[in-house]
């Protein structure tokens, strides 16, 4: 490339970057596509760690050069296994590093990656391997091999699986099946045989080509793969470095599943340009355990998982010594009127200040120890909306929490707050080099290199998704200030038209009473019919703790919802959201879903929000009787 | 139904800070046995250990007839006409047969009525009237656990705890004393708890039962009930689900539904 026809350059914390996002070329350290910046970082950092994994209770750590060698065996070995470039690579995994060597040396050798989710059925997956016509299937373990086995017959286009964990698989005997060490034997082989082949593969990358396709969750119809380019991916990581600082000694934790494309950027991509070291949550039921151990600088969670950790650090307190309660309400006291100050980008006032600091050294300070947010720099929320008194909560504690917003198709990026520049209860302002409109029927439209390519294999689909003049249309309903923070209402095909007429978006009464701590997620329903009702799911921790402090007997969860007491308490809620809407905007009947719902079930997706479609469908019986 | 003779709500018990029983509810109707599955550590002892009054509940309350007994001393609890067979038999092993007997009736005034209890065990575990002057320690396991229950019948209870009957004993063994218990239950119409990890045994025995999961309860219903779940039949039960291969290793996650 001609230097003098780059765009001009800045450096932002010692990475460097176009001055002005949203340029084509889109640099990032003088690279173009995700394999040229992975190559690079490779040979620059060599020994320095880039992920840790804890192995049988300890920490482990795997550099640059490990993941290095291991993606180029693996791309090499796929390569010779009779992978395309351009053609598809299937990944059903749990988050673990083998994850990120395998996304890297996929796309290196000009292969697209795509994540399975490992809750998916068998015939999901089936589904997803036939869609995208995947030439390999990764799979974690005996579990998940299972999937592939049961569906086998039906996906002819597959030519291998590998697995990554032989526990219970030693006397395994299968032509497709291969354990990921014979893989890596073969791409060792395959370097040796043809030296320099892997730089060669990287050197052919384009930053128009596809990298990785992401099926979107779909709550209606079957899911759709979003595919995003090598531009897109470096057009998110350039927005994202403008707007949010992160540095090469920065520590994270990743444990949301890397097939979402949130997790994705913050735990791969981002840190490919930010040096960053990732740390990999043993499951996702020790979280909490490992965010302690690992105490990252950056912390980015959906926010059921801020509401868990509140709920927590609450029961935690309840059950304090008297003392140690008082101590903890004063300075979460004082620490809710700093917030106040702070949410609202005031400077704070002087005594204020000391109050804080005395109570931050007494009380605060150890409690984010306790959570392992006491290097915290930032935490971020998003995929879903959280509840502003939640995210002041943590700003009292001493937790600057921001919320942000994008989607699969905007690269996971498009608008964020930051701890500089916060407005609770809004999605924050665009990211630079990208830009958003509220089109004419209050739709978020957005605009930007990191805008997707399109539906695999779907010009409909995609077709449907762009506007006239070529923006993308979010599907979300929202509103902008005159600073240029957004605000969600609601989604757009939610929307519900009652039997009078009347046009009501579900999804601002659904967060409403998502914020009760007793309610986890809530479906209204409605559409042609004469009045609203709402299907709730309760907060089983929450819950419990209320009917155990309450004397209320239960034994099981489907007794804990049919107590009346309970009840009381769901319809106390209810009611508490009813006064904030208008009159035919209210809930005027509720039932319980009185079976735990788990991330295998159908109606719950992979970040355990209901879907509405199916939850309407299987839960009929229940809307039928609020309408009897 | 009949009202429950024993009523337990929201018990919640500590050992130090560690909560072992995080809220439990549950009933035992007059004339039931009521079996309670768990895995180690699930909290079914430390429950019994609850009720009995060895240990004090920090929450909730028990009803037995009637009355709160929550936090009451053992032997108030005894006297009142519940008896804890505990988990591993702990019978006096240098005391002989009989004064083993002799010490599940202490509180008992009425010497008479001793010796008709005396009476009532002898039958229904004879190897014990052979072997009254023995000294307990020296019995087999299957007879020492066979004391034990013979001990707390001594009490003339009207609801008897089991911790593990079947602990450490052989299946046939454990097929007798469970058949004795089944006898006991409807002959004399004695109400039981029973704790087991023996799981067919214990549904098979029981008429309902709880199912405890670190220290909560996640299921409930009549034994019939039970044995049909498909958790249970997979996680207590043994039994294999088809699966792709033979020999699969990895369980699916728990419902409980």
């Amino acid at each position: 490339m001609d230097a003098s026809t780059l765009p001009a350059q800045t450096v932002i914390n010692g990475v460097t970057f176009n001055a002005t996002p949203g340029q084509r070329p889109v640099l990032v350290d003088g690279t173009t596509t995700i394999p040229g910046l992975f190559q690079k970082r490779c040979a620059d950092l060599g020994n320095r760690t880039a992920h840790r994994e804890k192995d049988f209770g300890i920490w482990k750590s795997y550099s640059w050069s490990d993941y290095w060698n291991h993606a180029k065996w693996i791309g090499l070995a796929l390569r010779k296994l009779g992978l395309q470039r351009g053609e598809v690579v299937s990944i059903l995994s749990e988050d673990r590093k083998e994850w990120a060597w395998f996304d890297m040396g996929i796309q290196c050798v000009g292969g697209i990656a795509s994540g399975v989710y490992t809750t998916d059925s068998a015939s999901q997956l089936s589904y997803l391997i036939n869609d995208s016509d995947s030439r390999f299937l990764i799979v974690e373990d005996e579990e998940q091999l299972d999937k592939y086995l049961q569906i086998e017959g039906e996906v002819p286009s597959l030519l291998n699986v590998i697995i990554l964990e032989d526990e219970g698989l030693h006397d395994l005997d299968h032509h497709r099946c291969l354990m990921i060490e014979e893989l890596y034997d073969i791409g060792r082989q395959a370097e040796r045989d043809e030296p320099g082949a892997f730089d060669t593969e990287i050197a052919k990358a384009n930053p128009a080509d596809t990298a990785l396709l992401i099926y979107t969750s779909g709550t209606t119809g079957m899911p759709k793969g979003a595919m995003l380019s090598n531009e897109n991916i470096m057009a998110g990581i350039e927005a994202g470095a403008h707007r949010l600082s992160s540095y090469e000694t920065d520590e994270q934790l990743c444990f949301l599943p890397l097939c979402h494309i949130l997790e994705r950027d913050v735990s791969i991509y981002f840190p490919l340009a930010s040096k960053s070291t990732v740390n990999f949550a043993e499951s996702p039921e020790t979280v909490f355990a490992n965010l302690q151990e690992v105490s990252p600088a950056t912390f980015t969670a959906v926010p059921r998982v801020w509401e868990k950790i509140y709920s927590q650090v609450l029961i935690m307190a309840q059950e304090a010594t008297p003392l140690g309660r008082i101590a903890f309400g004063m300075a979460l006291k004082t620490g809710m009127k700093r917030a106040s100050y702070l949410v609202e980008n005031k400077p704070v006032p002087g005594g204020l200040n000391a109050q804080f600091w005395f109570w931050d050294r007494l009380v605060l300070r150890n409690l984010r120890r306790m959570l392992g947010m006491d290097r915290l720099r930032r935490g971020g929320t998003g995929a879903a909306p959280i509840s502003p008194e939640l995210l002041k909560w943590y700003w009292a504690i001493g937790v600057p929490l921001v919320e942000g917003y994008g989607m699969t198709e905007t690269a996971g990026i498009a608008t964020i707050n930051t701890p500089d520049e916060n407005r609770v209860g809004t999605i924050g302002k665009a990211v630079p080099g990208i830009d958003v409109r509220i089109g004419q029927d209050g739709e978020i439209q957005v605009k930007g290199l990191n805008v997707f390519q399109g539906y695999w294999r779907n010009n409909e689909k995609t077709a449907e998704t762009f506007t006239g003049d070529g923006w993308l249309r979010t599907g979300d309903v929202g509103r902008m200030d005159d600073d240029g923070y957004v605000t969600i209402t609601g989604r757009l095909k939610d929307i519900i038209i009652t039997a009078g007429g009347k046009n009501i978006t579900p999804a601002e009464i659904e967060s409403r009473l998502k914020f009760s701590h007793y309610i986890s997620d809530a479906v209204i329903i409605g559409d042609r019919r004469k009045y609203l009702t709402a299907l709730i799911m309760i907060d089983q921790e929450n819950v419990e703790k209320y009917a155990q402090d309450h004397k209320v007997p239960f034994s099981n969860f489907a007794s804990l919802c049919a107590a009346p007491e309970v009840r009381a308490l769901i319809a106390d809620e209810v009611k508490a959201v009813n006064t904030e809407f208008a009159r035919v905007e209210q809930i005027k009947d509720f039932r319980l879903i009185d079976v735990l719902l788990t991330a295998e079930d159908d109606e719950l997706t992979a970040t355990m929000k209901l879907k509405r479609g199916l939850v309407e469908k299987k839960h009929a019986n229940l809307i039928e009787d609020m309408y009897t | 139904m009949t009202e429950p003779i024993l009523k337990i709500r929201n018990i919640e018990s500590f050992y130090g800070p560690i909560m072992a029983i995080r809220g439990v509810s549950l009933d035992v109707h007059p004339g039931r046995i009521v079996s309670i599955l768990g895995a180690n550590g699930a909290g079914k002892t430390t429950l019994m250990k609850t009720v009995s009054g060895v240990m004090d509940p920090e929450k909730g309350t028990i009803t037995f007839d009637g009355e709160d007994i929550q936090g009451s001393e053992p032997h108030k609890v005894v006297q009142k006409g519940i008896v804890h067979v505990p988990e591993g038999r702990e019978v006096f092993p240098l005391l002989t047969v009989d004064e083993n007997l002799s010490l599940g009736a202490y509180t008992s005034p009425d010497k008479a009525q001793v010796e008709r209890d005396r009476e009532l065990v002898f039958s229904y575990f004879p190897i014990l009237a052979e072997r009254r002057d023995q000294e307990a320690g020296t019995l087999s396991g299957g007879q020492q656990q066979m004391l034990a229950i013979g001990r707390g019948l001594m009490a003339n209870p009207q609801i008897m705890l089991l911790d593990e009957p079947s602990l450490g004993l052989s299946p046939i063994l454990v097929q007798e004393i469970f058949a004795i218990l089944k006898r006991l239950n409807t002959e004399q119409n004695m109400t039981m708890m029973l704790v087991e990890q023996n799981a067919r045994a214990a549904l098979e025995l029981a008429h309902d039962g709880y199912v405890m999961e670190v220290g909560r309860i996640v299921m409930d219903g009549t034994a019939d009930e039970l044995m049909k779940s498909e958790d249970i039949q997979n996680f207590y039960l043994g039994v294999q689900e088809e699966g792709a291969r033979e020999n699969r290793r990895w369980k699916r996650k728990k419902t409980w539904r």
